[in-house]
């Protein structure tokens, strides 16, 4: 039976929390600073293009990061059958990751050491660090796969191997060929880093939690074993191909820009797919089920349908050519890093804290939290989105460019006051759901139900679920 | 299989692995490497022998830009398409990026585009939008770069003036390798058929349409009676530096050198209105406004005509009449031109064009301020120095009357 540590998936939990909140509160202030823009002028830390960059690399990195590391270490040791790596080892990472890589990130960001590369500004020395943690991520989470007698294949295992190999290697291409490829052929690799960020890193970590958690509170094993692997297959094969579309009509080879273009058609027939399958195993939980992880995991599956579907249609060069460079473009990628990504990491890490005995844990806040969330992020997709069609449309008519800025100011104040507002107050009350109530409330919870024991006892709980081998 | 069931399970899940790699290899060669090969064998075949490169200064005034996040507002990367070549210039070339370590193309537009920013306004506009976005551009959204600068926008620190001399290479290598470079780009192109890199070839290198101009045609304004428009575009656009009622007091005004025109005490004439509006004035922080639409401009102008304080203003005494044609003729036709145009023959050699008396003319008190004073930052000096009150006051009037606009 092997041991969940449970100390570690409730380490890098709270970590989890604390940098969301940090990292929300940048959003929040880059938000505000576009309709104040001279809020914090004169502090240089607070300056706009500071906040934003440490929005960003605290979203992926901090709360991401350490919900998806949170969720690795419930899941893989039931997963394989076998414990992690090494405890010590896991301490180190934690470490390692929060304080030699978010915390000396954002603070030299903040000073003005960075580099401005999307996805990848937090600077090079830094970016070491990260390399690093990802090979003792990988030294932490791999092997437990490729011990004797495992029993068990399962998509998950295959999304989180996935990731840690695609991550290993895409994060040092994505951050540092471009400071020694110049120009176009830099932007070239950006793009590339720009995809592998969302689409190796985080996509496959969140699927990973999705294909868990619903078969594990359905207790049903997911819709198809097939089209589950199909998907994995495609969606990796094509993920890598996506990256050009950030710069079409660029300089970068049209055959280059027409690939990527392509395989982002692609990529949405194939998420079509997933989500089929995802919802398929769903079945019977309701559209909104009452499993509060199984919750925040639906509407996940949900967002990333939408995004997908988005996503393949503004890479085709009609769409590209008016949404690139507006508001459509944050809209999206808040799709996706927040609706599909965060409510993956979200819904992992509740089901994985419920089942830590002694965890706090207060449900009301919980759900308070997600539909706070809910309404926020649909607020600011539907707000954006129309900002950047207007965008598009007024640059394409040639209109004087302040024009375009004069006319955004309402969508950003919807965005700033009421849809930012509203996400900050349903993180703030996730957070609170998770760090208040009894201790041992979320097993207590699940014991209401149906019977599951706690991650610390349980090795095979997947086991009538997953796909056996033999 | 079932014999060993987890070996089975470790070789799909090496299999992943394996195959994780190749992907990741097979995207970077296909979408990276082989796109850079192709990017080098471009720059090679169509940069200039000596593309201009970056000074010190310039180096670290881009690090500014990265650490600031300039590029996260403004792209660096104009795209093969009409829309964006119409507003800001010919599209991004591989030469011109062949120094960006690293590229700073963005993928957002809260700003315009700023690959073609250099020569597009002048350094005090650059200090004062730098220093405070809203004291020259009232809806502006850009942050103030306050600490770059001691305390106001004519005193720059280093790091402005270094972000300055950034923000003047962007663009500059392709335009001062002028149209040898255009033909020997294209030559080394080598891509008849190529329809999007033909692009790169059509229409202006620099579409910029606040860049100044000291020449060229100027279309007719249309007849406008629309002051009520009028005065609200004075008010988004003009007010910033030349003051609610132009004075050339706004707020913007006062790191500017020379001070943005008191529109109060001139009279213009319609064609010289058209030219400001649509050259913007050379030399100085006044943009150009070609982006607005002629009947915006007519209206604007309608606007700045209203503003001027029609007073009675002395007549020329008969005695101080062939003095005025004198001193002008001895002093001032070298800038102002005989025949008071601002085409005298040392016009060209100037910073900025010397005014032209028959389409504009200043009050009587503007006249002799001028005179007195000189006008800080232009070629125009005192002249208390050289000529004596009368001589002055003779030339002021002289001046005066080269108008060819009538009273309005
Ligand atoms: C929050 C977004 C934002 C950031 C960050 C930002 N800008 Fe801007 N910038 C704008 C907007 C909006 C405009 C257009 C309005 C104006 O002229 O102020 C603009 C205009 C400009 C212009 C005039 C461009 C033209 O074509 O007329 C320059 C030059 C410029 N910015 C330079 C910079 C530099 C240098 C930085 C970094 C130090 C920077 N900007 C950071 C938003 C931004
Ligand atoms: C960034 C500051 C700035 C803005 C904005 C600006 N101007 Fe100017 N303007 C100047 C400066 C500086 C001059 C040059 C004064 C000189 O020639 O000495 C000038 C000159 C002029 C002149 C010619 C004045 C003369 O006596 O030579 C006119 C007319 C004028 N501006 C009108 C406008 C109008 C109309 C607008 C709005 C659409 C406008 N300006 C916006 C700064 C500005
Ligand atoms: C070296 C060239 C030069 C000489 C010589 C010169 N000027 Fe000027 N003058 C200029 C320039 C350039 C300007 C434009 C300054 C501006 O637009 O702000 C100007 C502006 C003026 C103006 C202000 C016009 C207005 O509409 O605001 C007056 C008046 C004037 N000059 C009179 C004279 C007189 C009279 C003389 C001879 C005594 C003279 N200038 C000699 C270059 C010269």
């Amino acid at each position: 039976m092997p041991r969940v540590e449970t100390t570690l998936v409730h380490a890098h939990g709270i970590a989890a929390l604390v940098t969301l909140l940090l990292s929300i509160s940048f959003g929040i202030i880059a938000a505000f600073q576009l309709l104040y823009p001279d809020l914090g002028a004169g502090v240089s830390w607070l300056s706009w293009g500071r906040v934003r960059y440490s929005h960003t690399q605290g979203i992926m990195l901090g709360w991401l990061g350490n919900a998806f590391l949170a969720f690795l270490y419930h899941a893989v040791p039931i997963l394989s059958g076998r414990p992690v790596t090494s405890v010590a080892l896991g301490r180190w990472l934690f470490a390692l990751w929060n304080f030699a890589v978010m915390l000396p990130g954002w603070v030299l960001v903040l000073s003005g050491v960075s580099q401005p590369l999307e996805w990848a500004e937090f600077p090079l020395v830094v970016d070491g660090f990260v390399v690093i943690a990802l090979v003792m991520a990988a030294v932490q989470f791999l092997p437990p796969f490729f011990t004797r007698g495992l029993e068990y294949l399962y998509v998950s295992s295959w999304y989180i191997i996935g990731a840690l190999v695609f991550t290993l290697l895409s994060y040092p291409m994505g951050n540092i060929a471009p400071e020694f490829v110049a120009g176009a052929a830099g932007a070239a690799f950006s793009g590339l880093w720009i995809h592998d960020a969302v689409g190796l890193f985080v996509t496959p970590l969140a699927l990973a939690i999705l294909y868990y958690v619903i078969p594990a509170v359905t207790r049903r094993p997911i819709y198809s074993h097939f089209l589950s692997m199909l998907g994995f297959w495609l969606l990796f094969f094509l993920y890598p191909l996506n990256g050009t579309h950030h710069y079409v009509f660029s300089v970068i080879p049209m055959s280059a820009q027409l690939t990527a273009i392509t395989a982002s058609a692609l990529l949405g027939v194939t998420v079509v797919i997933v989500v089929a399958n995802l919802v398929l195993s769903m079945r019977g939980a309701g559209f909104l089920p009452r499993d509060p992880g199984l919750r925040f995991v639906a509407a996940s599956t949900w967002f990333y349908l939408i995004v997908s579907i988005q996503g393949s249609m503004q890479a085709q060069m009609a769409v590209n050519q008016t949404v690139h460079f507006t508001d459509w473009v944050v809209g999206h990628s808040h799709l996706a890093m927040l609706g599909f990504a965060s409510f993956a990491a979200a819904g992992g890490l509740v089901h994985a804290w419920q089942r830590i005995p002694w965890a706090r844990y207060n449900a009301r806040a919980i759900d308070v939290g997600y539909w706070l969330v809910v309404a926020g992020l649909v607020l600011m997709v539907v707000d954006l989105t129309a900002a950047g069609l207007m965008q598009g449309r007024l640059w394409a008519s040639g209109a004087p460019w302040s024009e375009s800025v004069q006319a955004s100011r309402p969508y950003w104040i919807v965005r700033a006051h009421g849809a930012a507002l509203l996400l900050g107050a349903g993180f703030i009350s996730f957070f609170v759901g998770l760090t208040t109530g009894a201790r041992g409330g979320g097993l207590a919870a699940i014991e209401h139900g149906a019977g599951v024991e706690a991650a610390g006892h349980v090795a095979s709980r997947l086991a009538p679920v997953l796909e056996r081998v033999s | 299989m079932s014999a060993s069931p987890g070996k089975a399970v470790r070789y799909a899940y090496l299999v992943a692995c394996v195959a994780g790699v190749l992907f990741f290899v097979m995207s970077v060669g296909l979408l990276g490497v082989w796109p850079k090969q192709v990017i080098d064998a471009q720059t090679a075949a169509m940069s200039p022998a000596h593309p201009l490169g970056l000074s010190a200064s310039a180096l670290r005034g881009r690090a500014i830009y990265g650490r600031e996040g300039c590029g996260y507002c403004h792209t660096q990367q104009i795209r093969y398409l009409h829309t964006d070549m119409s507003r800001f210039g010919a599209p991004t070339l591989a030469w011109e990026t062949r120094f960006d370590y690293p590229h700073q193309w963005g993928t957002r537009r809260i700003g315009p585009d700023l690959s073609r920013v250099a020569g597009t306004r002048s350094a005090d506009l650059h200090f004062a939008h730098l220093f405070a976005p809203r004291s020259v551009v009232a809806h502006s959204v850009m942050p103030a770069y306050r600490g770059l600068f001691d305390g106001a926008a004519d005193r720059p620190r280093q790091g402005a003036r270094d972000l300055l001399a950034y923000l003047e290479t962007l663009g500059r290598a392709r335009e001062i390798a002028g149209p040898e470079g255009e033909a020997h780009a294209r030559a080394g192109c080598n891509c008849p058929d190529d329809e999007m890199l033909q692009m790169a070839f059509e229409g202006a290198v620099n579409a910029h349409s606040a860049r100044t101009r000291r020449e060229g045609d100027v279309p007719a304004l249309p007849p406008s009676t629309d002051l009520e428009r009028g005065r609200r575009l004075f008010g988004d656009h003009c007010v910033t530096c030349h003051g609610e009622t132009g004075e050339g007091d706004g707020p913007g005004a006062a790191a500017l050198r020379p001070k943005p025109g008191t529109l109060v005490e001139h009279a213009y004439t319609d064609a010289r209105l058209a030219e400001v509006l649509w050259h913007g004035v050379a030399g100085t922080a006044m943009p150009a406004w070609r982006d607005h639409p002629p009947a915006d401009l007519a209206a604007i102008a309608v606007a700045v005509k209203a503003l001027r304080a029609d007073r009675p203003e002395p007549a020329l005494p008969a005695e101080l009449q062939e003095l005025g044609a004198r001193v002008y003729a001895a002093n001032c036709v070298q800038c102002h031109g005989e025949q008071g145009d601002g085409r005298g023959t040392a016009a060209a050699q100037l910073t900025m064009a010397p005014s032209s008396f028959r389409d504009q003319r200043p009050s009587l008190d503007h006249a002799l301020r001028v005179l007195r004073n000189g006008v800080d930052g232009t070629p125009m000096a005192p002249w208390t120095g050289r000529l004596g009150a009368p001589e002055i006051m003779a030339v002021a009037h002289h001046v005066r009357s080269f108008y060819e606009g009538g009273t309005r």
